[in-house]
């Protein structure tokens, strides 16, 4: 293990490019070159005409260094420990404990090209890259345009899944997803992809949240461990001593490195030990007379404007999603935390180096609970993926789990009650939407008044 | 442990003694001190309550942020004592058991109470909803896993945390999103939260060198503060005291700039 990393380390040294922050330098062809292009094709010239582009690099968290005061210094650091393990976009690298496949890894990673014997490789630049990103943080080119934004990877909190609401999604949750894409959103279906491509495309994803969390969890191990502590040299001056993060040569910061990693992992491979299994005995049987399809309605009904399910807060007393629009999902979040933060920041060095950041940012975006009436469902419209939305909640969103947080324990509503909202939730589309509602706002003069 | 004995036989009676009580009354201290906001604060202004109107517009319901008491004192900041990844630190034998009792974080009146919590690992954490609408707890933490549950009317769950978190856990509540409020988890007992005056202090800790964080919900770490003649909190809102044996280590009072709080 030990010398594995000692590789890695050391394969670093060679091939990691400098970290690059918020600001992707342009990548110009030298002058000669370019003034040999500009009376041709200029456009040309930038898109594919030079061969001397720098390989695509990762590109650093800065919404979380900055936040973290993680010094220049510290973030090439960073950026060398990372390279170390995971390597490059070109040539990723993973340490056999990830247990993620090279393999597959080496199929998606890398340029667009495909060998002789016809075999498609670089397929996450071939179909993901433009949303997502070489870092799989969801800031591609065309991330801005898009609503909602891409997953950015980098949580490795993914929303439509069979697992308990804090647990990873298993391979076939990620697999699923990319079979079907995300209905409502544009994220596209690749069905017509053969299935070792979409599994090399899994395992990439993966590999980016493994890696994008590794980050996070090193920006706070430099918060919180190392830095720079006043020391009196040998004149008995007091000087500012800095704590290198330097894996290589620091033994302990290897078996701590490794440690966050071992938990990471653990973390993704907890994850088939945490799918939720419906009780079989109350799943409902596909043949059910239409009466008793009606009853369950009802009850879903019932729930569903109930003070016990509370869906109605937020889906609104007509479905429509318009209840509660006030909140924001995780990702969102996390970025309007940050604009507070530099609103309130004193700091001109700080004001400047989270001013760039936020620049960079995407304009914040509220989440808005899924309108149910139209009949389209992001995470699969079988009735077992509405039952995992209902029980487990969302990862990431505003929407909390009525089901049971883990095996064993207790949830707010039965089985039978969860599957009820589902038929529920399935009739909504299909019922008149000028149908009075019995459970309008308790109090209508709050509507008018909160305008 | 404490190896401090010269002769074979006084030595074994010495270890036998480390592991059920670590040192004598002596080798402990205090910490304390009074955080006060060093300028005018506003009156807290009242909260947008566009949800659930007809029960959590009941009450005239606060921005709770920022709790100014008499005198200035910030209460609900959290002062507590930092470790290195993997370190544990002794504790007096008076502390052993704490947090053997269930904490318990009520939806009350469309609010938290209590707004601010200390919480054990594996300490017994009851999320209870005491009012007549529904809530829901969204804890997001970053060592444990995090959680969103539905807690209908009257309803409660029961949570424990196997890992210690670095800073207090933000926990929401979607429904209504003005409710916040923060629980802080670590496996050593030397917490504490400043009380209304701002006043503050963790007792019976090991004495000598000690590093402590300080944190409000504002703006997180309250760095660069100054503490008297104990110098001042660092870029992380850290500070290394000297906790005297058998003494208390009285901090004063503190004066916390108003822009420190993103005033």
């Amino acid at each position: 293990m030990n010398h594995g990393f000692f590789i890695a380390f050391n394969r670093i040294r060679q091939s990691q490019p400098k970290a690059r922050g918020f600001a992707t330098p342009i990548h110009f062809c030298s002058f000669a070159n370019k003034t040999r292009l500009l009376g041709l094709l200029t456009a040309v010239a930038f898109i594919g005409g030079c061969d001397q582009l720098d390989p695509p690099a990762f590109r650093l968290n800065m919404v979380e260094a900055v936040s973290n005061e993680t010094s220049t210094e510290y973030q090439q650091e960073i950026a060398d420990v990372l390279g170390g393990l995971f390597g490059t976009p070109d040539e990723p690298f993973a340490l056999p404990s990830t247990g993620l496949d090279l393999g597959k890894l080496r199929i998606a990673a890398g340029p667009v090209w495909s060998d002789s014997a016809g075999k498609h490789l670089g397929l996450y630049r071939k179909h993901c890259v433009h949303c997502h990103g070489i870092t799989g943080d969801g800031r591609g080119p065309t991330a801005r345009f898009l609503n909602p934004y891409p997953r950015d990877y980098r949580q490795a909190v993914y929303k439509f899944k069979s697992t308990y609401n804090p647990a990873k999604p298993t391979d076939e949750d990620l697999h699923r997803v990319l079979i079907q894409g995300v209905p409502g959103t544009a994220m596209p279906s690749f069905s017509l992809l053969p299935s070792s491509e979409v599994e090399a495309l899994v395992e990439y994803v993966k590999y980016l949240s493994i890696r994008g969390q590794m980050e996070t969890e090193l920006i706070r191990y430099v918060f919180d461990e190392l830095g720079e502590e006043e020391e009196e040299d040998e004149n008995g001056n007091l000087v500012m001593k800095r704590y290198p993060l330097d894996p290589e040569t620091d033994a302990d910061q290897r078996e701590a490195i490794l440690e966050i990693l071992a938990e990471i992992v653990d973390g993704w491979n907890a994850s088939s030990e945490a799918v939720i299994a419906p009780e079989e005995a109350e799943i409902p049987e596909d043949n059910r007379a239409p009466e008793e399809i009606a009853a369950s309605v009802a009850a879903g009904r019932d729930l569903f404007y109930g003070p016990r399910a509370n869906c109605v807060k937020c889906h609104g007393p007509t479905g429509l999603g318009d209840g509660q629009q006030d909140d924001q999902d995780n990702w969102n979040k996390a970025h309007k935390v940050f604009l507070e933060t530099l609103a309130g920041e004193t700091e001109p060095e700080l004001v400047a180096a989270k001013s760039v950041v936020a620049d960079s940012l995407y304009p914040v975006r509220n989440a808005i609970p899924r309108n149910l009436r139209k009949g389209v469902y992001r995470g699969g419209r079988r009735r077992i993926d509405i039952f995992w939305r209902v029980y487990a909640g969302i990862a990431g969103t505003p929407m909390p789990g009525s089901g049971p947080a883990s095996a064993g324990a207790q949830g707010t509503l039965t089985d039978t009650e969860m599957w009820s909202i589902v038929d529920y939730v399935l009739s909504l589309p299909y019922e008149a939407p000028s149908q009075p509602q019995q459970a309008l706002p308790e109090n209508p003069n709050a509507v008018t008044s909160a305008g | 442990m404490n190896i401090r004995k010269n002769s074979l036989g006084m030595l074994t009676i010495s270890l036998v003694l480390a592991t059920v009580a670590p040192a004598t009354g002596a080798d402990w201290g205090s910490l304390k001190g009074r955080l006060i906001v060093d300028g005018s604060v506003a009156a807290p202004a009242a909260l947008n309550v566009n949800k659930d109107t007809e029960f959590c517009g009941q009450n005239k319901l606060l921005d709770e942020t920022i709790e100014v008491g008499e005198g200035g004192g910030l209460a609900n900041a959290f002062v507590f004592l930092y470790l290195k990844r993997g370190k544990s630190v002794d504790v007096h034998p008076d502390l052993a058991s704490s947090g053997s009792e269930p904490a318990v974080v009520d939806n009350k009146g469309c609010r938290f109470e209590p707004h601010v919590l200390l919480l054990r690992t594996q300490q017994t954490l009851e999320i209870r909803n005491s009012d007549s609408v529904g809530h829901n707890t969204n804890f997001q933490t970053l060592s444990n896993p995090a959680f969103n549950e539905t807690i209908p009317a009257s309803g409660s769950i029961t949570k424990m945390f196997e890992k210690q978190e670095s800073y207090p856990s933000n926990v929401v509540c979607n429904i209504h999103p003005w409710m916040k409020s923060f629980v802080l988890v670590r496996d050593n007992p030397y917490m504490t939260i400043s009380g209304a005056d701002g006043s503050f202090e963790i007792s019976n800790m090991p004495a000598g060198e000690l590093e402590f964080v300080f944190w409000h919900e504002s703006k997180g770490n309250l760095k660069d503060v100054a503490l008297g003649e104990a110098g001042k909190t660092d870029r992380k809102g850290r500070a290394k005291l000297e906790i005297p044996a058998g003494g208390t280590l009285d901090l004063g009072d503190i004066k916390i700039a108003p822009t420190a709080l993103g005033l």
